[in-house]
Protein backbone atom coordinates (compact mmCIF):
# COMPACT_ATOMS: atom_id res chain seq x y z
CA UNK A 1 0.00 0.00 0.00
CA UNK A 2 2.58 2.12 1.20
CA UNK A 3 4.49 1.70 -1.94
CA UNK A 4 1.50 2.69 -4.38
CA UNK A 5 1.50 6.01 -2.53
CA UNK A 6 4.48 6.76 -2.84
CA UNK A 7 4.28 5.60 -6.69
CA UNK A 8 1.49 7.89 -7.21
CA UNK A 9 2.65 10.50 -5.35
CA UNK A 10 6.01 11.25 -7.85
CA UNK A 11 6.42 14.24 -10.45
CA UNK A 12 6.83 12.31 -13.21
CA UNK A 13 4.62 11.56 -16.70
CA UNK A 14 3.51 7.45 -15.98
CA UNK A 15 2.38 8.38 -12.29
CA UNK A 16 0.62 11.32 -13.24
CA UNK A 17 -0.81 9.49 -16.12
CA UNK A 18 -2.15 6.42 -13.78
CA UNK A 19 -3.49 8.98 -11.06
CA UNK A 20 -5.45 10.39 -14.60
CA UNK A 21 -6.72 6.88 -14.82
CA UNK A 22 -7.09 6.45 -11.48
CA UNK A 23 -9.55 9.11 -10.94
CA UNK A 24 -11.69 8.52 -14.10
CA UNK A 25 -12.21 4.79 -13.12
CA UNK A 26 -13.24 6.87 -9.32
CA UNK A 27 -16.08 8.51 -11.50
CA UNK A 28 -17.16 6.12 -13.18
CA UNK A 29 -17.36 3.60 -10.08
CA UNK A 30 -19.68 6.11 -8.42
CA UNK A 31 -21.70 6.66 -11.60
CA UNK A 32 -22.00 2.97 -12.00
CA UNK A 33 -23.18 2.67 -8.47
CA UNK A 34 -25.42 5.74 -8.26
CA UNK A 35 -27.54 4.27 -11.59
CA UNK A 36 -27.71 0.95 -9.88
CA UNK A 37 -29.86 3.33 -6.72
CA UNK A 38 -31.76 5.77 -9.19
CA UNK A 39 -33.50 3.24 -11.41
CA UNK A 40 -35.07 6.06 -13.75
CA UNK A 41 -33.56 6.06 -16.69
CA UNK A 42 -35.03 9.28 -18.07
CA UNK A 43 -33.09 10.69 -14.99
CA UNK A 44 -29.84 8.57 -15.15
CA UNK A 45 -28.47 5.97 -17.22
CA UNK A 46 -25.12 3.55 -16.00
CA UNK A 47 -21.58 4.43 -18.28
CA UNK A 48 -21.98 1.18 -20.30
CA UNK A 49 -25.51 2.30 -21.74
CA UNK A 50 -24.06 6.16 -22.74
CA UNK A 51 -20.45 4.12 -24.26
CA UNK A 52 -22.74 2.30 -26.65
CA UNK A 53 -24.84 5.35 -27.75
CA UNK A 54 -21.61 6.90 -28.53
CA UNK A 55 -20.30 3.72 -30.49
CA UNK A 56 -24.13 3.83 -32.48
CA UNK A 57 -23.18 7.74 -33.02
CA UNK A 58 -19.92 7.23 -34.75
CA UNK A 59 -21.11 4.13 -36.70
CA UNK A 60 -23.84 5.89 -38.16
CA UNK A 61 -22.09 9.20 -38.80
CA UNK A 62 -24.01 11.35 -36.86
CA UNK A 63 -21.19 11.91 -34.45
CA UNK A 64 -18.89 13.19 -37.35
CA UNK A 65 -21.46 15.57 -39.17
CA UNK A 66 -21.97 17.20 -35.53
CA UNK A 67 -18.54 17.45 -34.87
CA UNK A 68 -17.60 19.08 -37.96
CA UNK A 69 -20.06 21.35 -37.53
CA UNK A 70 -19.09 22.36 -33.87
CA UNK A 71 -15.34 21.86 -34.04
CA UNK A 72 -15.00 24.05 -37.17
CA UNK A 73 -16.72 26.75 -35.93
CA UNK A 74 -15.57 26.94 -32.14
CA UNK A 75 -11.59 26.33 -33.39
CA UNK A 76 -12.16 28.93 -36.17
CA UNK A 77 -13.35 31.53 -33.77
CA UNK A 78 -11.24 30.85 -30.99
CA UNK A 79 -8.60 31.08 -33.14
CA UNK A 80 -9.88 34.37 -34.23
CA UNK A 81 -10.54 35.69 -30.63
CA UNK A 82 -6.60 35.29 -29.46
CA UNK A 83 -5.44 37.08 -32.61
CA UNK A 84 -7.55 40.22 -31.50
CA UNK A 85 -7.57 39.60 -27.56
CA UNK A 86 -3.66 39.88 -28.58
CA UNK A 87 -4.08 42.69 -30.78
CA UNK A 88 -6.71 44.77 -28.35
CA UNK A 89 -4.36 43.78 -25.31
CA UNK A 90 -1.07 45.00 -26.98
CA UNK A 91 -2.99 48.04 -27.75
CA UNK A 92 -4.57 49.01 -24.03
CA UNK A 93 -1.03 48.17 -23.04
CA UNK A 94 1.08 50.42 -24.99
CA UNK A 95 -1.03 53.59 -24.18
CA UNK A 96 -2.56 54.90 -21.06
CA UNK A 97 -4.52 57.30 -22.82
CA UNK A 98 -6.32 54.01 -24.37
CA UNK A 99 -6.25 51.60 -21.47
CA UNK A 100 -8.00 54.75 -19.38
CA UNK A 101 -10.85 55.65 -21.72
CA UNK A 102 -11.25 51.76 -22.66
CA UNK A 103 -10.50 49.99 -19.64
CA UNK A 104 -13.87 50.56 -18.17
CA UNK A 105 -15.77 49.93 -21.22
CA UNK A 106 -14.54 46.60 -22.11
CA UNK A 107 -15.02 45.69 -17.93
CA UNK A 108 -18.39 46.26 -18.32
CA UNK A 109 -19.19 44.61 -21.36
CA UNK A 110 -16.79 41.38 -19.63
CA UNK A 111 -19.64 41.49 -16.80
CA UNK A 112 -22.39 41.71 -19.26
CA UNK A 113 -23.06 37.74 -19.39
CA UNK A 114 -22.76 37.90 -23.08
CA UNK A 115 -24.39 34.44 -23.45
CA UNK A 116 -27.63 35.58 -22.76
CA UNK A 117 -27.48 37.61 -25.78
CA UNK A 118 -27.42 34.51 -27.94
CA UNK A 119 -30.76 34.55 -28.99
CA UNK A 120 -30.76 37.88 -30.22
CA UNK A 121 -27.62 36.81 -32.55
CA UNK A 122 -29.62 34.18 -34.03
CA UNK A 123 -32.04 36.63 -34.83
CA UNK A 124 -29.33 39.10 -36.27
CA UNK A 125 -27.34 36.55 -38.10
CA UNK A 126 -29.86 33.72 -38.69
CA UNK A 127 -29.06 29.86 -37.85
CA UNK A 128 -25.52 28.51 -38.48
CA UNK A 129 -22.01 29.17 -38.13
CA UNK A 130 -22.27 33.31 -38.36
CA UNK A 131 -24.38 33.53 -35.43
CA UNK A 132 -22.18 30.70 -32.98
CA UNK A 133 -19.05 32.45 -34.45
CA UNK A 134 -19.62 35.79 -33.02
CA UNK A 135 -21.25 34.32 -30.01
CA UNK A 136 -18.32 32.39 -29.25
CA UNK A 137 -15.42 35.44 -30.19
CA UNK A 138 -17.68 37.28 -27.84
CA UNK A 139 -17.32 34.97 -24.74
CA UNK A 140 -13.68 33.54 -25.62
CA UNK A 141 -11.73 37.21 -26.41
CA UNK A 142 -12.26 39.37 -23.27
CA UNK A 143 -9.87 37.16 -20.85
CA UNK A 144 -6.76 36.87 -24.03
CA UNK A 145 -7.52 40.70 -23.91
CA UNK A 146 -7.32 41.31 -19.94
CA UNK A 147 -4.03 38.75 -19.53
CA UNK A 148 -2.58 40.08 -22.66
CA UNK A 149 -2.86 43.71 -20.86
CA UNK A 150 -2.26 42.19 -17.21
CA UNK A 151 1.15 40.58 -18.59
CA UNK A 152 3.03 43.42 -20.77
CA UNK A 153 2.02 46.19 -17.55
CA UNK A 154 3.80 43.16 -15.62
CA UNK A 155 6.82 43.28 -17.21
CA UNK A 156 9.82 43.18 -14.37
CA UNK A 157 11.09 47.28 -14.01
CA UNK A 158 14.63 45.79 -13.35
CA UNK A 159 14.80 43.83 -16.34
CA UNK A 160 13.66 46.81 -18.77
CA UNK A 161 16.26 49.06 -16.95
CA UNK A 162 18.73 46.53 -17.49
CA UNK A 163 17.54 46.32 -21.11
CA UNK A 164 17.96 50.19 -21.37
CA UNK A 165 21.27 49.79 -19.95
CA UNK A 166 22.53 47.78 -22.83
CA UNK A 167 21.29 50.49 -24.88
CA UNK A 168 17.93 48.57 -26.44
CA UNK A 169 16.07 50.30 -28.60
CA UNK A 170 11.72 50.16 -27.45
CA UNK A 171 11.16 47.37 -30.11
CA UNK A 172 13.87 45.55 -28.65
CA UNK A 173 12.56 46.22 -25.08
CA UNK A 174 9.54 44.61 -26.09
CA UNK A 175 10.74 41.65 -28.24
CA UNK A 176 13.47 40.57 -25.80
CA UNK A 177 11.71 41.32 -22.32
CA UNK A 178 8.13 42.92 -22.16
CA UNK A 179 6.60 40.03 -24.89
CA UNK A 180 8.45 36.99 -23.30
CA UNK A 181 7.42 38.17 -20.11
CA UNK A 182 3.91 38.28 -21.18
CA UNK A 183 3.50 35.24 -22.76
CA UNK A 184 2.95 32.92 -20.06
CA UNK A 185 -0.04 35.33 -18.71
CA UNK A 186 -1.01 35.01 -22.75
CA UNK A 187 -1.68 31.63 -22.48
CA UNK A 188 -3.40 31.66 -19.35
CA UNK A 189 -5.80 33.79 -20.79
CA UNK A 190 -6.41 31.62 -23.85
CA UNK A 191 -6.49 28.70 -21.61
CA UNK A 192 -9.85 30.51 -20.02
CA UNK A 193 -10.79 31.79 -23.33
CA UNK A 194 -11.18 28.13 -24.25
CA UNK A 195 -13.31 27.04 -21.53
CA UNK A 196 -15.24 29.91 -22.60
CA UNK A 197 -15.36 29.14 -25.66
CA UNK A 198 -17.08 25.66 -25.53
CA UNK A 199 -19.62 27.15 -23.38
CA UNK A 200 -20.46 29.42 -25.59
CA UNK A 201 -20.68 27.26 -28.48
CA UNK A 202 -22.82 24.15 -26.89
CA UNK A 203 -25.50 27.60 -26.00
CA UNK A 204 -25.03 28.84 -29.96
CA UNK A 205 -26.30 25.94 -30.84
CA UNK A 206 -28.89 25.23 -28.52
CA UNK A 207 -30.65 28.06 -29.44
CA UNK A 208 -29.94 28.16 -33.28
CA UNK A 209 -28.48 25.29 -35.57
CA UNK A 210 -29.27 22.37 -36.59
CA UNK A 211 -26.06 20.33 -35.77
CA UNK A 212 -23.01 20.13 -33.67
CA UNK A 213 -22.97 18.74 -30.13
CA UNK A 214 -25.44 21.88 -28.89
CA UNK A 215 -27.91 20.47 -31.19
CA UNK A 216 -27.43 17.03 -30.59
CA UNK A 217 -28.08 17.25 -26.29
CA UNK A 218 -31.12 19.89 -27.46
CA UNK A 219 -33.04 17.26 -29.87
CA UNK A 220 -32.05 14.36 -27.25
CA UNK A 221 -33.18 15.92 -24.56
CA UNK A 222 -36.60 16.92 -26.22
CA UNK A 223 -36.65 13.25 -26.89
CA UNK A 224 -35.81 11.77 -23.10
CA UNK A 225 -32.73 10.31 -24.74
CA UNK A 226 -30.41 10.86 -22.01
CA UNK A 227 -28.10 8.03 -22.78
CA UNK A 228 -27.47 10.34 -25.92
CA UNK A 229 -27.40 13.92 -23.92
CA UNK A 230 -24.66 12.38 -21.48
CA UNK A 231 -22.77 10.71 -24.16
CA UNK A 232 -22.33 14.38 -26.41
CA UNK A 233 -21.87 16.11 -22.50
CA UNK A 234 -18.75 13.69 -22.44
CA UNK A 235 -17.20 14.30 -25.50
CA UNK A 236 -16.87 18.64 -25.02
CA UNK A 237 -16.16 17.74 -21.73
CA UNK A 238 -13.05 15.77 -23.37
CA UNK A 239 -12.64 18.87 -25.48
CA UNK A 240 -12.19 20.62 -22.52
CA UNK A 241 -9.65 18.71 -20.58
CA UNK A 242 -7.49 18.43 -23.92
CA UNK A 243 -7.72 22.19 -24.32
CA UNK A 244 -6.91 22.81 -20.42
CA UNK A 245 -4.18 20.32 -20.15
CA UNK A 246 -2.22 21.35 -23.80
CA UNK A 247 -2.49 24.85 -22.41
CA UNK A 248 -1.60 24.74 -18.79
CA UNK A 249 1.59 22.65 -20.17
CA UNK A 250 2.50 25.10 -22.68
CA UNK A 251 2.02 27.50 -20.07
CA UNK A 252 4.94 25.57 -17.94
CA UNK A 253 6.90 25.13 -20.75
CA UNK A 254 7.19 29.21 -21.74
CA UNK A 255 7.77 29.89 -17.78
CA UNK A 256 9.60 26.82 -16.30
CA UNK A 257 11.03 29.97 -13.18
CA UNK A 258 7.42 30.08 -12.00
CA UNK A 259 7.06 26.64 -10.52
CA UNK A 260 9.47 27.18 -7.49
CA UNK B 1 40.60 67.44 -10.78
CA UNK B 2 43.15 66.16 -13.99
CA UNK B 3 42.37 66.66 -17.50
CA UNK B 4 43.21 63.05 -17.95
CA UNK B 5 40.41 61.67 -15.84
CA UNK B 6 38.65 59.41 -17.64
CA UNK B 7 34.98 59.91 -16.23
CA UNK B 8 34.51 63.22 -15.11
CA UNK B 9 31.18 63.90 -12.99
CA UNK B 10 30.87 67.91 -12.94
CA UNK B 11 28.13 69.64 -10.75
CA UNK B 12 25.61 67.27 -11.10
CA UNK B 13 22.33 67.67 -9.26
CA UNK B 14 18.59 66.15 -9.34
CA UNK B 15 15.63 66.62 -7.91
CA UNK B 16 12.65 64.15 -8.66
CA UNK B 17 9.47 65.62 -8.94
CA UNK B 18 6.64 63.72 -7.38
CA UNK B 19 3.07 64.63 -7.91
CA UNK B 20 1.22 65.88 -4.66
CA UNK B 21 4.17 65.44 -2.84
CA UNK B 22 7.03 67.63 -1.91
CA UNK B 23 9.88 67.26 -4.53
CA UNK B 24 12.76 65.09 -3.22
CA UNK B 25 15.98 66.62 -3.61
CA UNK B 26 18.50 63.28 -4.40
CA UNK B 27 21.99 64.85 -5.42
CA UNK B 28 23.53 68.52 -4.87
CA UNK B 29 26.77 69.49 -6.85
CA UNK B 30 28.60 66.65 -7.22
CA UNK B 31 32.16 66.71 -8.37
CA UNK B 32 34.07 63.39 -9.05
CA UNK B 33 37.37 62.62 -11.34
CA UNK B 34 38.09 58.73 -11.74
CA UNK B 35 40.83 57.76 -13.92
CA UNK B 36 41.87 55.11 -16.51
CA UNK B 37 42.24 51.99 -14.73
CA UNK B 38 41.02 52.88 -10.90
CA UNK B 39 38.73 50.81 -8.97
CA UNK B 40 36.79 53.99 -6.88
CA UNK B 41 33.91 53.35 -4.50
CA UNK B 42 30.82 55.77 -3.29
CA UNK B 43 29.61 54.96 0.06
CA UNK B 44 27.08 56.45 2.01
CA UNK B 45 24.01 56.52 4.31
CA UNK B 46 20.34 55.25 2.74
CA UNK B 47 19.35 57.82 0.98
CA UNK B 48 22.53 59.04 -0.04
CA UNK B 49 21.55 59.28 -3.86
CA UNK B 50 23.92 57.17 -4.58
CA UNK B 51 22.14 54.87 -7.06
CA UNK B 52 21.03 57.70 -8.76
CA UNK B 53 24.31 58.86 -9.17
CA UNK B 54 25.45 55.81 -10.78
CA UNK B 55 21.94 55.55 -13.09
CA UNK B 56 22.94 59.62 -13.93
CA UNK B 57 26.34 58.28 -14.99
CA UNK B 58 25.03 54.92 -17.05
CA UNK B 59 22.75 57.52 -19.03
CA UNK B 60 19.11 55.65 -17.63
CA UNK B 61 18.26 59.15 -16.05
CA UNK B 62 19.48 62.17 -17.21
CA UNK B 63 20.65 65.03 -14.42
CA UNK B 64 19.09 68.45 -13.59
CA UNK B 65 22.37 70.27 -13.66
CA UNK B 66 26.03 69.73 -14.57
CA UNK B 67 27.02 66.59 -16.75
CA UNK B 68 28.89 63.53 -16.92
CA UNK B 69 31.88 63.12 -19.54
CA UNK B 70 33.88 60.29 -20.56
CA UNK B 71 36.62 60.43 -22.32
CA UNK B 72 35.71 64.03 -22.94
CA UNK B 73 32.70 63.19 -24.46
CA UNK B 74 29.36 64.21 -22.75
CA UNK B 75 26.78 61.55 -21.55
CA UNK B 76 23.45 61.31 -23.01
CA UNK B 77 22.61 58.16 -23.22
CA UNK B 78 23.46 54.14 -22.35
CA UNK B 79 26.13 53.44 -24.42
CA UNK B 80 28.76 50.89 -24.90
CA UNK B 81 31.90 52.40 -23.20
CA UNK B 82 29.79 52.09 -19.62
CA UNK B 83 27.88 48.57 -18.55
CA UNK B 84 26.01 48.80 -15.02
CA UNK B 85 25.92 45.54 -12.76
CA UNK B 86 22.79 45.34 -11.03
CA UNK B 87 21.93 44.40 -7.54
CA UNK B 88 20.46 41.01 -8.83
CA UNK B 89 17.27 39.63 -10.49
CA UNK B 90 18.27 41.62 -13.88
CA UNK B 91 18.54 38.30 -15.90
CA UNK B 92 16.36 37.37 -18.07
CA UNK B 93 14.99 34.27 -17.05
CA UNK B 94 13.74 32.78 -20.08
CA UNK B 95 17.27 32.83 -21.29
CA UNK B 96 20.21 30.24 -20.62
CA UNK B 97 23.23 31.68 -18.69
CA UNK B 98 24.88 32.38 -22.31
CA UNK B 99 22.36 34.03 -23.95
CA UNK B 100 22.31 36.01 -20.73
CA UNK B 101 25.85 37.29 -20.74
CA UNK B 102 25.65 37.47 -24.90
CA UNK B 103 22.31 39.76 -24.28
CA UNK B 104 24.31 43.29 -24.70
CA UNK B 105 25.84 41.81 -27.65
CA UNK B 106 23.23 40.41 -29.56
CA UNK B 107 21.59 44.00 -28.93
CA UNK B 108 24.17 45.60 -30.50
CA UNK B 109 23.18 42.93 -33.44
CA UNK B 110 26.36 41.07 -33.22
CA UNK B 111 26.06 37.54 -35.08
CA UNK B 112 25.16 34.92 -32.53
CA UNK B 113 28.66 32.98 -33.33
CA UNK B 114 30.92 35.84 -32.06
CA UNK B 115 28.29 36.83 -29.68
CA UNK B 116 28.48 33.42 -28.68
CA UNK B 117 32.58 32.86 -28.59
CA UNK B 118 32.83 36.34 -26.76
CA UNK B 119 30.57 35.20 -24.13
CA UNK B 120 31.98 32.40 -23.68
CA UNK B 121 35.41 33.91 -23.03
CA UNK B 122 33.38 36.28 -19.84
CA UNK B 123 31.59 33.06 -18.95
CA UNK B 124 35.60 31.27 -18.15
CA UNK B 125 36.67 34.64 -16.55
CA UNK B 126 34.08 34.54 -13.66
CA UNK B 127 34.11 30.98 -12.77
CA UNK B 128 30.51 30.07 -15.21
CA UNK B 129 32.29 27.36 -17.02
CA UNK B 130 29.89 24.36 -17.71
CA UNK B 131 27.03 26.41 -16.37
CA UNK B 132 26.57 27.84 -20.05
CA UNK B 133 23.08 25.99 -20.95
CA UNK B 134 22.04 26.69 -17.05
CA UNK B 135 18.68 28.93 -16.59
CA UNK B 136 19.38 31.86 -14.20
CA UNK B 137 16.48 29.99 -11.55
CA UNK B 138 18.90 27.09 -11.19
CA UNK B 139 21.53 28.85 -10.14
CA UNK B 140 22.70 29.97 -6.76
CA UNK B 141 22.32 33.67 -6.05
CA UNK B 142 26.22 34.10 -6.21
CA UNK B 143 26.42 32.52 -9.33
CA UNK B 144 23.34 34.71 -10.74
CA UNK B 145 26.09 37.61 -9.87
CA UNK B 146 28.97 36.13 -11.67
CA UNK B 147 26.70 36.28 -14.75
CA UNK B 148 25.86 39.74 -14.35
CA UNK B 149 29.27 40.69 -13.97
CA UNK B 150 30.09 38.62 -17.27
CA UNK B 151 27.28 39.90 -19.10
CA UNK B 152 28.40 43.81 -18.23
CA UNK B 153 31.93 42.58 -19.27
CA UNK B 154 30.77 41.03 -22.94
CA UNK B 155 30.33 44.62 -24.31
CA UNK B 156 33.19 45.67 -23.37
CA UNK B 157 32.97 48.62 -21.65
CA UNK B 158 35.76 51.33 -20.35
CA UNK B 159 34.13 51.68 -17.12
CA UNK B 160 31.93 49.05 -15.26
CA UNK B 161 29.13 50.53 -12.55
CA UNK B 162 28.36 48.36 -9.89
CA UNK B 163 25.27 48.97 -8.07
CA UNK B 164 25.40 47.04 -5.01
CA UNK B 165 26.25 43.99 -6.39
CA UNK B 166 26.80 41.76 -3.57
CA UNK B 167 24.16 43.01 -1.34
CA UNK B 168 21.86 40.57 -1.39
CA UNK B 169 24.46 37.75 -0.91
CA UNK B 170 25.50 36.08 2.39
CA UNK B 171 28.20 37.08 4.23
CA UNK B 172 30.68 34.07 2.46
CA UNK B 173 29.80 34.46 -0.52
CA UNK B 174 30.19 38.23 -0.73
CA UNK B 175 33.72 37.78 0.63
CA UNK B 176 34.51 35.67 -2.45
CA UNK B 177 32.59 37.15 -4.68
CA UNK B 178 34.96 40.48 -3.85
CA UNK B 179 38.29 38.35 -4.14
CA UNK B 180 36.59 37.37 -7.20
CA UNK B 181 36.08 40.86 -8.51
CA UNK B 182 39.51 42.26 -7.62
CA UNK B 183 41.32 39.48 -9.55
CA UNK B 184 38.58 40.33 -12.56
CA UNK B 185 39.70 43.94 -12.29
CA UNK B 186 43.23 42.96 -12.93
CA UNK B 187 42.58 40.60 -15.72
CA UNK B 188 40.77 42.94 -17.59
CA UNK B 189 41.83 46.44 -16.80
CA UNK B 190 38.51 48.20 -16.56
CA UNK B 191 37.99 50.93 -14.84
CA UNK B 192 35.89 50.52 -11.75
CA UNK B 193 32.79 52.43 -10.26
CA UNK B 194 31.26 50.76 -6.84
CA UNK B 195 28.20 51.66 -5.39
CA UNK B 196 28.23 49.75 -1.59
CA UNK B 197 26.86 50.36 1.69
CA UNK B 198 29.46 48.09 3.36
CA UNK B 199 32.19 49.98 4.29
CA UNK B 200 34.79 47.22 4.48
CA UNK B 201 33.91 45.66 1.24
CA UNK B 202 34.49 49.38 -0.17
CA UNK B 203 37.80 49.54 1.79
CA UNK B 204 38.87 45.96 0.61
CA UNK B 205 38.21 46.83 -3.25
CA UNK B 206 39.08 50.57 -4.12
CA UNK B 207 41.88 53.11 -4.60
CA UNK B 208 39.74 55.69 -3.76
CA UNK B 209 36.19 55.99 -0.92
CA UNK B 210 34.02 58.64 -2.18
CA UNK B 211 31.93 58.87 1.05
CA UNK B 212 28.35 60.55 0.79
CA UNK B 213 26.40 62.52 2.48
CA UNK B 214 22.60 62.24 2.49
CA UNK B 215 19.47 64.27 2.00
CA UNK B 216 20.40 65.52 -0.84
CA UNK B 217 23.26 63.17 -1.32
CA UNK B 218 26.62 65.28 -1.64
CA UNK B 219 30.72 64.65 -1.86
CA UNK B 220 31.41 64.37 2.18
CA UNK B 221 35.05 63.10 1.66
CA UNK B 222 37.54 61.69 -0.43
CA UNK B 223 39.56 59.14 1.13
CA UNK B 224 42.55 57.43 -0.65
CA UNK B 225 43.24 53.76 0.30
CA UNK B 226 46.84 52.78 -0.12
CA UNK B 227 46.78 49.45 1.30
CA UNK B 228 49.48 47.04 -0.65
CA UNK B 229 47.68 45.08 -3.89
CA UNK B 230 47.35 42.51 -4.91
CA UNK B 231 44.58 42.01 -1.79
CA UNK B 232 44.05 39.15 -0.05
CA UNK B 233 41.12 38.44 2.49
CA UNK B 234 43.78 38.14 5.50
CA UNK B 235 44.07 42.52 5.09
CA UNK B 236 40.76 42.31 6.48
CA UNK B 237 42.33 41.68 10.04
CA UNK B 238 44.92 43.93 9.68
CA UNK B 239 44.76 47.21 12.24
CA UNK B 240 45.55 49.77 9.02
CA UNK B 241 42.24 48.24 7.12
CA UNK B 242 40.39 48.68 10.62
CA UNK B 243 41.47 51.92 11.44
CA UNK B 244 40.48 53.44 7.43
CA UNK B 245 37.00 51.58 7.65
CA UNK B 246 36.19 53.62 11.47
CA UNK B 247 37.22 56.18 10.00
CA UNK B 248 34.68 56.48 7.26
CA UNK B 249 32.04 54.89 9.54
CA UNK B 250 32.78 57.84 11.42
CA UNK B 251 31.98 60.13 9.05
CA UNK B 252 28.62 58.79 7.79
CA UNK B 253 27.54 57.25 11.70
CA UNK B 254 25.43 60.30 12.49
CA UNK B 255 23.77 59.93 9.14
CA UNK B 256 23.56 56.58 9.32
CA UNK B 257 21.86 56.88 13.40
CA UNK B 258 19.48 59.74 11.99
CA UNK B 259 17.98 57.90 9.39
CA UNK B 260 17.13 54.96 11.14
CA UNK B 261 14.61 57.14 13.23
CA UNK B 262 12.64 58.00 10.41
CA UNK B 263 9.63 57.07 8.69
CA UNK B 264 10.13 56.18 4.85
Amino acid sequence: MRKIVDFLEQENRLASSVRVLVSIACVLVVWQLLSLVVTNRLLLVPPADVAAVLVKEVNNGAMWSNAVATVGAVVSSFIVSCVIGVAVGLALASSRLLSLTGGPVLSALNSVPIIALAPLFVAWLGLGFASKFVLVLLVAVFPVVVTTEAGLRAADKPLIEAARSFNATRWQIFTTVTFPYALPFIVSGVRVAWARALVGIVVAEFFGSFAGFGFAIMSASQTFDTARVLGYVFVLGAMGLIGSVLFASLERRLAPWRQE
Amino acid sequence: MTSTALLHVSGVSKTFARTGKPSVEALRDINIAINEGEFVSIVGASGSGKSTLLRIIDGLIAPNAGGVLVDGVNVTRPGPDRAMVFQQDSLLPWKTVLENVAYGLTLAKKPWPEAARVAGRFIAMTGLTGFESHYPHQLSGGMRQRVNVARALAVDPRILLLDEPFAALDAQTREIMQTELLSIWRESRKTILLITHQIDEAVFLSDRVIVFSARPGSVRQEVRIDLPRPRQLELKRTPEFSGLVDRIWKLIEEEVRSSLNESR
